[in-house]
């Protein structure tokens, strides 16, 4: 689904030069939940930026399913991240003008699809997260955690190959972030992949995989088959 | 997608309204300024018949003195003496001609308790009523035979006739002026030509407004030995003999003339002639200057008689300055509005729409504040035609719309705003989507 081999990312300025990943591998198959972990200035969100296809990269190959996205233009790549791509943000990155059913509406008309087939979806997503009844309710009108689910109904409308969390939980109470969570491995358990950073150990293990960031580098993967995380502890089983 | 950009653009002005309300009255102030001082300046500077505009044409024949003159400047004198509009009317030449000059004099009341009447119009030829396409409500011309005999006719302008006869028929009736009794062969419904095309040379009230009473043959009024009313141009050293006669056989310029030629490719052939004509009266003396017959079209004439004063261009321009004034501060307001809305860029980005799409949205947005302003704007503009007609009369005449001025108002009101939306559309979307989501 998602391959990057050797892949380098250089921020310049007059005076300094920062590499933000450099030699960076992944592969993250069809159907996997991979989290990705790592402290602060690592690394993950220039990763997670690139992987959807928000920031160009110096160096390396870079495959988001089957297509090489190297020396893409604008317009291809917006294309390509509209159909293949979802976003979940940590600050929901709701649209505030527009009500709920509008906000999920703004992917599926970058899209092209017809009247009818947005309504449907939009409906769809909304319904999937709970907030059918709430669909001409504006954002501001929503507790965090709804507006969370409300990002997820607009991230899942355009029924994307790859999900991309930055953070979800982040601005969320333990519940809300349980709740969440639940409502991204439910997806994740009905085919679409999730490729999610957090800063939470405990969310981090609940995914099929771990993959935490060093210095721009991956430093091991985890994986943590679901019978051992239930039993409570983390495990690496294996480095790839 | 269009439909979409307009619709989220209405949104976004509603839900700020004292910005939207800021940019709009900017906007419409501009557009208001300009349209207003344009539709005079296009009204005025108008074809007045422009299906034969270029088929009426003016001579000039420069009769003035040797002394003082410099070959190649224009004439200052844009009349005829009589010798020359006499020949000009025998001449066959064109389709139609017809000499003008303005008569006045006091209409007779049938009774002698009644006070007497002021009438001023014209002495012109039957041919004046057909090439200026000048509408009848009652009756005709008179006709050729009625110039050739001398005939008392007279054709009354519609206020005229209903000053004189009040709501009763005045076709047929009587009319005592110059002393003689004047039967009334047609009655004008409104005829005002803006410009006044064929009055720009001594019509009263002016090149715009103003109307005139009375119609009477130029051959009757010569014959009657009816005087000038307007300005009559002779030279200090060629005083006219004594009487009318003397008068009529002087140099002095006096009489307007105008051509009809059945199609415009007869103009060099017209031209030709006059050439020839001049040539022939220097063999007899007279048209000491040497000067080249000139020959003008409609449009050519209201150049000529600088119809658009410099005045009038001279406003259109600062209004059109204060437009632009206009257009940077909407760019300021825009610029504010559009860099808050970062954020939203970003996520739109992220949800796979284009530079160009936003740079779509964005300007559709600028445009529906354009479409508001230029309403606005009309209305301001109708306002200030209104309360430039109230100074004169003669404004009037040119401070009022027409669908050109109405469609030109939107068209200046959308052009402004999307030039004023330009740089903060540019600005909007080269927003960094990866740093605007992280932000929020």
């Amino acid at each position: 689904m998602l391959r990057m081999h050797n892949l380098s990312k250089v921020y310049r300025t007059q005076m300094i030069e920062t590499h933000a990943l450099r030699g960076f591998d992944i592969d993250v198959r069809e159907g996997e939940f991979v989290t990705v972990t790592g402290p602060s200035g690592s690394g993950k969100t220039t990763f997670l930026n690139i992987a959807g296809l928000l920031e160009t990269f110096d160096g390396g190959e870079f495959t988001l399913d089957g297509v090489d996205v190297r020396g893409m233009r604008d317009a291809a790549r917006s294309r390509l991240r509209n159909e293949k791509l979802g976003f979940i943000f940590q600050g929901f990155n709701l649209i505030p003008d527009l009500d709920l059913f509008d906000n999920v509406d703004v992917p599926l008309r970058y899209r092209g699809f017809g009247a009818a087939e947005r309504r449907e979806r939009i409906e769809a997503a909304l319904a999937d997260v709970g907030l059918a009844s709430r669909k001409r309710h504006y954002p501001a009108e929503l507790s965090g955690g709804q507006q969370q689910r409300v990002a997820i109904a607009r991230a899942l409308a355009g029924s994307p190959r790859l999900l991309l969390a930055d953070e979800p939980t982040g601005n969320l109470d333990s519940q809300m972030a349980r709740s969440v969570m639940e409502l991204l491995e439910d997806i994740n358990a009905r085919g679409t992949t999730i490729l999610m950073v957090t800063h939470d150990p405990e969310l981090a293990i609940r995914a099929q995989r771990n993959v935490h960031i060093v210095d721009g580098q991956v430093s091991d993967v985890l994986r943590h088959p679901a019978s051992l995380v239930e039993g409570g502890g983390r495990t690496a089983t294996s480095l790839q | 997608m269009l439909r979409y950009y307009l619709l989220l653009g209405v949104r976004n002005l509603v839900r700020s309204p004292l910005l939207t309300g800021l940019m709009v009255l900017t906007l419409a102030v501009g557009v208001a300024a300009s349209i207003s001082t344009l539709t005079i300046l296009h009204v005025m500077s108008g074809d007045p018949i422009p299906h034969k505009s270029d088929r009426l044409l003016v001579p000039l024949v420069d009769n003035g003195p040797v002394r003082n003159y410099v070959p190649g400047t224009q004439p200052d004198d844009r009349q005829l003496s009589y010798r020359d509009a006499a020949n000009l009317r025998r001449s066959g030449q064109g389709m139609r001609r017809t000499a003008i000059y303005d008569v006045a004099g006091a209409i007779e009341p049938e009774r002698p308790d009644l006070p007497v009447d002021q009438a001023a119009g014209l002495a012109v030829d039957a041919d004046f009523f057909a090439m200026f396409e000048v509408p009848f409500l009652r009756g005709a011309p008179w006709t050729a035979a009625e110039d050739a005999s001398r005939a008392r006719v007279v054709v009354l302008g519609k206020s005229r006739a209903e000053k004189t006869f009040g709501a009763q028929d005045a076709l047929g009736k009587t009319l005592r002026m110059f002393g003689q009794d004047f039967r009334v062969v047609g009655v004008l419904d409104t005829w005002r030509p803006v410009p006044r095309y064929p009055r720009l040379q001594n019509g009263s009230g002016g090149a715009l407004a103003g109307e005139d009473g009375i119609y009477i043959p130029f051959a009757t009024a010569t014959d009657l030995e009816i005087p000038n009313t307007a300005s009559t141009s002779c030279d200090q050293d060629a005083a006219p003999k004594a009487g009318y006669a003397g008068f009529l056989d002087s140099e002095c310029t006096w009489i307007q003339f105008w051509f009809e030629i059945a199609s415009s490719s007869d103009r060099a052939a017209l031209h030709q002639h006059l050439t020839r004509y001049a040539a022939e009266q220097r063999r007899l003396g007279r048209l000491p200057r040497d000067a080249p017959v000139q020959l003008f079209d409609v449009m050519e004439w209201l150049r000529y008689m600088n119809v658009v004063s410099n005045d009038a261009r001279l406003a259109t321009w600062l209004a059109f300055g204060f437009l632009v004034l206009c257009l940077v501060n909407t760019t300021g307001l825009l610029l504010a509005k559009f860099s808050s809305r970062a954020p939203e860029v970003g996520v739109r980005r992220a949800l796979g729409a284009t530079r160009g799409a936003i740079i779509r949205q964005f300007l559709a947005e600028a445009a529906v504040v354009g479409l508001a302003g230029g309403l606005v704007g009309l209305l301001l503009s109708l306002g200030a035609l209104a309360l430039i007609a109230q100074q004169a009369r003669q404004l009037s005449m040119v401070a009022r719309m027409d669908w050109v001025m109405l469609g030109t108002t939107f068209l200046i009101a959308l052009a402004t705003s999307l030039l004023a939306g330009l740089l903060p559309t540019w600005r909007a979307a080269q927003v960094t989507p990866a740093l605007q989501l992280k932000s929020q």
